[in-house]
C-alpha cells in the first residue's frame, strides 16, 4: 500500500514538474536584449542585468545589479539622458535610473502596476516611460512624475516625438495610434483602429508623416496633424510587422514575421523593392538599420544582412556560424564604424562586426 | 526530439491555440468564457474514454469484491507470481481490462498538458511568448484583429497566478479560485468514488485520492495563470455533470464514513 502511495505522490510531482517546465523557470529570458550605444559604450539590458560594455574591444565597464535579483529582469534598450543618466525600465515594475558612467543607482520610479517592455525616451529633459500598466508615464530628470496618460492598451513600443506639432505619439497594442501634448499628457487625437497591434516604434519625416507598421500586416502613413490614413501598404501574405519602420532619403525600411524584407517610397507607399533573405521564412523583428546608402537587418536564424539601397544584398555573417543557434531579434546599432547585434541562445550577449562584416569583438558576460 | 516536439505542436498545440482563439472571437472577445466553453468541448470529445474509464473501474471493483477474487488471494498468499497469473486470468473471465481505468486518463493527461500550454500561449503577455504565438496562429482566419487576447473575466487576470493580484481581504490574499478547485476537485472524488469495504486495497488508494488530489488541483490553481485553474473548475463541474447524467453519482460518499457506517448498523 504504501508502495502505491508513493508511486501516485511520485506521479503528482512528475504532472508538477511538466507544468512548471511548461511555465518556464522563473529566471527564464522572456524577452529579447534591450541595446542602446554612446560613443564610448553599449548599454545592454538583459534578464537580471544591465550591463556597460566598452566599445574599444567589449570588456565589461559595469554591471547593474552588482548581485543578482531574479525578481528584476531588464529587455527594454536604455535611455540616456543629457545629464549623464541611463533609465531602464524593468519587469519588477519599476524604472530605474543609473549613473551612465558607474552604474550607480540614482533613483527608482515604482508607481506603474504592471512591467516596462517598451523603451523609455527621453525628450527635451523628460522621462516618457510606457508601462504594460496601459500608463505612460512623462517624469522630470529626477524621477518626479509630471503627469500620466491612460490609452486602451498596453504599450510595448517606444513613444516618440515632433516637436513641430508639440506631438507624443504612442503606438499601442489596443491597434491604434494617440498623439498627446507632451507638456500635460492631454491626448490630441488618436488613430482610427488599424487592424493590427503597434509594437513597433513608428518613423516619423520631417513632412508632417507618421509611419506605423501593424500586426494585421499594413504599413500606414497617418497625418501627425489629425492621425487620419494617408495611404497603406500591405505586405505580403499579411506577413505581421513587429518593428517599426527605419526612414531613410524618403524610403522607408521595414521586414515582416514571414522573413520578407521591404523598402517603400515615404511619398506614396509604393513598393520599391522586396527580398526574402532565407528560403525558411525566418521572421525579421528588430527594425533596419541604415548607415549612409546602406541597410542592415538581422533575423531569427541568427543573420546580419547588409544591403544597398537599391536591394542588392553586400554581405551577410551568422552571429554562430559553428552551431546556427543564435537568433536575433534585438534592432542592430551602431557607433564608432562598429555595427552591434545582440543575439539570444547562445554565450555572445553582444557581437560588434566592421562595417565589411568582419567580428571585431564579442562579449560573454563573466559567470554566464 | 524536433520531430517530436513538431508533432506536439501540430497535433495537440495549434489546434487547441487556434480553436481557443476562435472561440474567443465568437463570444464577443471574452476569453474566460472561451475557456469554459473550450472545456466544456474537450469534455464531450473526450466522454468515450471518461465513460470506458468508468466501466474499467466499476468492474476492477466489483472483481475485487467478488468471493473468487478472495479465495484466490488466501490460496496464493505466498506466491506473488500466482497470484499475478490467477488475477489475469480472472480479469479475462469477468471481461476486464487492468489498462482500462487508467489508459483513458493517461490518453487524458496530454490533454491537460495541451490546454494549459494552449491557453498560456494564447495569452501571451512577454514579447517572446507574443512571438511564439505567432508561429501557431493558422493563416485562414484574421487572428491579427484579436490579438492580444482580453485576459480580463470576472475579478481573474487569467495571464497572472491568482497569488499575485487575488482579492485582498483584511490584509490576506484570499485565492477564491483555487478555494473553488479544491472544492469541486473534491467534490467530484467523493461523487464518483463507489463505497467500499474498510481495509480493501482499492477504499485504501481512493482514501488517498480524496485527500491528495484536490490539494494538489489547488495548488497548481493557486501557482499557475487563473486560465488553468478555471480550467479546472468548468473540467471538475462538467465532469459531476457528466456522472450525473449517467446516473453513477455517489452521493452517501459526501456523509462522513462513520457517521454512514452507523447508519448502516441500524
Amino acid at each position: 500500500m504504501k508502495r502505491k502511495q508513493f508511486i501516485f505522490i511520485l506521479v503528482f510531482i512528475g504532472i508538477a514538474l511538466t507544468l512548471s517546465a511548461c511555465a518556464g523557470a522563473a529566471n527564464t529570458a522572456t524577452s529579447w536584449p534591450g541595446l542602446t550605444v554612446d560613443d564610448q559604450y553599449a548599454y545592454v539590458a538583459y534578464n537580471t542585468q544591465v550591463y556597460a560594455v566598452d566599445l574599444e574591444n567589449g570588456s565589461e565597464r559595469w554591471r547593474y545589479p552588482a548581485e543578482t535579483d531574479n525578481n528584476i529582469t531588464f529587455y527594454s534598450d536604455p535611455a540616456l539622458t543629457d545629464d549623464g543618466q541611463l533609465i531602464v525600465g524593468s519587469y519588477d515594475s519599476n524604472l530605474y535610473s543609473l549613473t551612465a558612467e558607474t552604474g550607480m543607482q540614482n533613483w527608482v520610479f515604482p508607481d506603474a502596476e504592471n512591467r516596462y517592455i517598451a523603451s523609455t525616451l527621453v525628450d527635451n529633459g523628460s522621462i516618457f516611460a510606457p508601462a504594460a500598466d496601459e500608463n505612460l508615464y512623462s517624469l522630470d530628470p529626477d524621477g518626479r512624475l509630471l503627469w500620466t496618460f491612460t490609452s486602451a492598451g498596453e504599450s510595448w513600443a517606444k513613444p516618440i516625438t515632433d516637436n513641430d506639432c508639440n506631438c507624443l505619439f504612442l503606438p499601442s497594442m489596443d491597434h491604434t495610434v494617440y498623439a498627446i501634448d507632451p507638456q500635460d499628457g492631454t491626448e490630441k487625437w488618436r488613430s482610427e483602429e488599424l487592424g493590427g497591434a503597434i509594437v513597433g516604434t513608428p518613423a516619423f519625416d520631417n513632412n508632417g508623416v507618421l509611419y506605423v507598421g501593424t500586426f494585421g500586416g499594413k504599413l500606414f502613413a497617418l497625418n501627425a496633424e489629425n492621425g487620419a490614413i494617408i495611404w497603406e501598404f500591405s505586405t505580403q501574405d499579411n506577413g505581421w510587422i513587429w518593428s517599426g519602420p527605419t526612414i531613410s532619403d524618403g524610403v522607408l525600411y521595414f521586414g515582416d514575421l514571414n522573413g520578407n524584407f521591404y523598402a517603400v517610397e515615404a511619398a506614396n507607399g509604393i513598393q520599391k523593392w522586396q527580398r526574402s533573405p532565407e528560403k525558411d521564412k525566418e521572421e525579421i523583428v528588430g527594425s533596419p538599420l541604415v548607415i549612409d546608402e546602406n541597410i542592415y537587418f538581422t533575423n531569427n536564424h541568427g543573420f546580419l544582412y547588409k544591403f544597398d539601397s537599391s536591394g542588392k544584398k553586400i554581405w551577410e555573417v551568422n552571429v554562430d556560424p559553428a552551431n546556427g543557434k543564435g537568433k536575433i531579434y534585438t534592432s542592430p546599432k551602431t557607433s564608432n564604424g562598429l555595427i552591434l547585434v545582440a543575439p539570444i541562445q547562445i554565450d555572445e550577449l553582444l557581437v560588434a562586426y566592421n562595417e565589411e562584416g568582419t567580428k571585431k569583438w564579442e562579449f560573454i558576460p563573466a559567470g554566464n | 526530439m524536433e520531430i517530436l516536439s513538431q508533432a506536439w505542436s501540430t497535433l495537440i498545440l495549434d489546434p487547441m491555440i487556434n480553436s481557443l482563439i476562435w472561440i474567443y472571437s465568437g463570444l464577443g472577445e471574452n476569453f474566460g468564457l472561451a475557456i469554459i466553453v473550450f472545456t466544456i468541448l474537450v469534455r464531450l470529445i473526450t466522454y468515450p474514454l471518461t465513460a470506458s474509464q468508468i466501466k474499467s473501474t466499476r468492474g476492477m471493483q466489483e472483481m475485487q469484491k467478488s468471493k473468487k477474487w478472495q479465495d484466490i488471494q488466501k490460496k496464493h498468499k505466498g506466491d506473488r507470481e500466482k497470484l499475478a497469473q490467477e488475477q489475469m486470468k480472472l480479469y479475462k473471465e469477468m471481461g476486464v481490462s487492468p489498462f482500462g481505468s487508467c489508459l483513458p486518463t493517461l490518453i487524458q493527461f496530454p490533454i491537460i498538458i495541451g490546454l494549459y500550454q494552449a491557453i498560456i500561449r494564447s495569452l501571451a503577455v512577454t514579447p517572446i511568448q507574443l512571438l511564439e504565438l505567432t508561429r501557431h496562429l493558422y493563416p485562414f482566419y484574421n487572428a491579427a484583429a484579436l490579438i492580444p487576447l482580453n485576459n480580463y473575466f470576472l475579478w481573474l487576470d487569467l495571464s497572472q497566478p491568482e497569488k499575485d493580484y487575488g482579492i485582498e481581504i483584511a490584509g490576506f490574499t484570499i485565492p477564491i479560485l483555487a478555494i473553488l478547485v479544491v472544492g469541486t476537485t473534491f467534490l467530484q472524488s467523493r461523487l464518483m468514488t463507489p463505497p467500499s469495504t474498510t481495509g480493501d486495497q482499492g477504499a485504501n488508494m481512493s482514501r488517498a485520492m480524496n485527500l491528495y488530489m484536490p490539494l494538489f488541483m489547488g495548488y497548481l490553481a493557486y501557482s499557475f495563470p487563473s486560465g488553468l485553474a478555471l480550467y479546472f473548475v468548468t473540467s471538475n463541474l462538467v465532469g459531476i455533470l457528466q456522472y450525473g447524467i449517467m446516473g453513477r453519482l455517489d452521493w452517501r460518499n459526501l456523509i462522513p464514513s462513520r457517521f454512514s457506517s452507523d447508519k448502516k448498523k441500524e
